[in-house]
């Protein structure tokens, strides 16, 4: 694509580069911004300023916040002995969302993968054994993707805490919410069996 | 540009000049049944040069009154949409296995003549369309294989850490492999067999060739391998043994390797014999009747291994599609058949 005008250009390349968005949007969003209030913009570029900038990670838990404690950290409401931990803080707000945990979390920041030359020492894991070491945690709840990375890194993190006293579990797995038995996968489904649950769990 | 043909004999000959697209015609059956060109590795090879997208119909009738049409599109902007009577498939997987297919080219010779991989493929890729489920192990394992290995290329004494995650992956191995293994095992004691029948009935030769599977796990626990191999494996830097090392011996005699000592024709005999075979276990376990798509079939056959080949052909009650560059040479082999048999002729 060719544009007219240098500033232009480069404001569409910047967008370019968010995921998810091409040549096309990126030129679409510099055009709506162009015909906006330049105090709007500066709205705008200031938002991602600060957010960029001033954005800090909780201490305890490597959430996102605004100072040296996230807000689920921060506040004492929440049950201080129990911690989920999850991969990422897309998959942390996703558990936030569905309002049934009300522990404490512990991020990751990635899975356990020598594919991606990501191994243990990259990730947050001394910090959670820490934590745990502190002797006010009674459950560890994994709640990582149940794929080969997943596992290995729930595996190598129990493994660790295998001389705490203390309760590891991980999420369930099996047969999707609405999904039908037909299109579910041999190997899930297996599982599904095996680990089949008392009648009253679910319908409670 | 669009073309259309009808098949209804059990044996269609397609003959033509070369480069008219004989060989086009067999792939786009096969493109039917597995989504995916038999010959060209990317999508994108399969359309056209210059066009935008490209399109295939397919009406397969079963029994009276029972039929599918199969219709793929890839669109311009790449994306591979596949209907079944009008209803979308939107997991091609659930489609594979429905219209199963048995292509036969020049380049299989590969199977014979190159690395232990080819005949793995080949063997998984019949067990896969069979077994659903040794079809997830098998990606299973490859994928912790690939983090085993990785493993190993990053690895650095002495790190308690390593260690861990090597026994965590050794044991995941173990558990796909104690699924696989087996299954290849049962599997060939059926299907090499009636490999060696068939190469029989072709060549006419009274020798017995000997195909062998060989694998390490037959005799051998996994979980003991890794612990014997593990010093080996750190100094390589890669897993030296599970079933991704198995292999097939293809043998004349216990000296001489088809890879080494035969000639090529004899190579085309055994790879009309595996492919046959295939045909004849996968008919057998799956109850349903694969469509044999023969490509270039009498290239570097002698005349009597040709007709023995077409005899064992005719007598399968199969649809088979057999190219060629000659009429003549098509017309002789099936005199004889005349009523089983049309013949097509392409860019004439």
């Amino acid at each position: 694509m060719i544009f007219p005008s240098h500033l232009i250009e480069d404001a569409i390349n910047e967008f370019a580069k968010l995921p998810g968005v091409g040549k096309k949007s990126a030129l679409r969003h510099v055009l709506y911004l162009l015909k906006k209030d330049a105090s709007e913009v500066q709205k705008f570029t200031t938002a991602i300023q600060r957010m960029r900038n001033e954005i800090k990670f909780c201490i305890k838990c490597n959430n996102v916040s605004d100072s040296d404690f996230c807000n689920i950290c921060a506040g004492g409401s929440r049950k201080q002995d129990t911690i989920c931990v999850v991969e990422n803080i897309r998959d942390l707000i996703a558990i936030e969302n569905t309002q049934h945990f009300n522990g404490l979390y512990h991020v990751l920041g990635g899975l356990i993968s020598p594919l991606d030359g990501i191994g243990p020492d990259q990730l947050f894991i001394e910090s959670l054994i820490n934590r745990v070491n502190e002797g006010t945690v009674s459950e560890i709840i994994m709640a990582l993707s149940a794929n080969i990375e997943g596992d290995t890194t729930s595996y190598f993190i129990q493994k660790k805490l295998a001389s705490y006293n203390i309760t590891v579990s991980t999420i369930s797995r099996g047969v999707a919410y609405g999904g039908e038995l037909e299109f579910t996968d041999e190997m899930t489904l297996a599982r599904s069996i095996q680990n089949r649950l008392p009648m009253n769990s679910i319908t409670n | 540009m669009q073309q259309s043909f009808s098949f209804s004999k059990p044996i269609n000959c397609i003959y033509g000049a070369n480069g008219v697209g004989k060989t086009n015609i067999l792939d786009a059956i096969y493109y039917l049944g597995f989504t995916k060109s038999y010959f060209a590795k990317k999508d994108s090879a399969v359309v056209m040069h210059n066009k935008q997208g490209m399109y295939i119909e397919g009406i397969f009738d079963w029994a009276e009154g029972q039929s599918s049409a199969i219709k793929i599109i890839i669109r311009e902007n790449g994306k591979k949409e596949l209907s079944e009577n009008g209803e979308d498939i939107k997991q091609l997987q659930q489609h594979i296995g429905r219209i199963p297919c048995i292509m036969i080219s020049p380049d299989d010779t590969v199977l014979i003549t190159e690395g232990s991989e080819y005949r793995r493929k080949f063997i998984d890729g019949i067990l896969c369309q069979i077994d659903t489920t040794y079809f997830s192990h098998l990606i299973a394992y490859n994928k912790v294989l690939a983090q085993r290995n990785a493993l190993l290329k990053a690895w650095q004494e002495p790190n308690g850490q390593q260690w861990d995650l090597l026994a965590y992956y050794n044991q995941l191995l173990c558990q796909h492999a104690a699924y696989i293994s087996p299954k290849r095992v049962a599997m060939l004691a059926q299907f090499i067999p009636m490999v060696c029948a068939l190469y029989k009935e072709i060549s006419k030769e009274p020798k017995e060739i000997i195909i062998n599977l060989d694998s390490k796990l037959v005799n051998n626990n996994l979980e003991d391998l890794f612990k014997q191999t593990i010093q080996k494996d750190i100094a390589t830097k890669r897993t030296s043994c599970g079933i991704h090392r198995d292999d097939l011996l293809l043998g004349m005699s216990p000296q001489e390797s088809f890879k080494d000592f035969a000639s090529q024709g004899q190579r085309k005999t055994l790879l009309f014999a595996l492919k046959i075979a295939q045909y004849q276990y996968m008919k057998q376990q799956l109850g349903i009747t694969p469509i044999l798509l023969l490509d270039d079939v009498f290239e570097k056959l002698d005349a009597n291994r040709s007709i023995h080949l077409l005899n064992l052909i005719t007598q399968e009650n199969c649809q088979t599609f057999i190219t060629d560059t000659h009429l003549d040479r098509l017309e002789k082999a099936f005199a004889g058949w005349e009523e089983k048999v049309d013949f097509l002729e392409i860019g004439g």
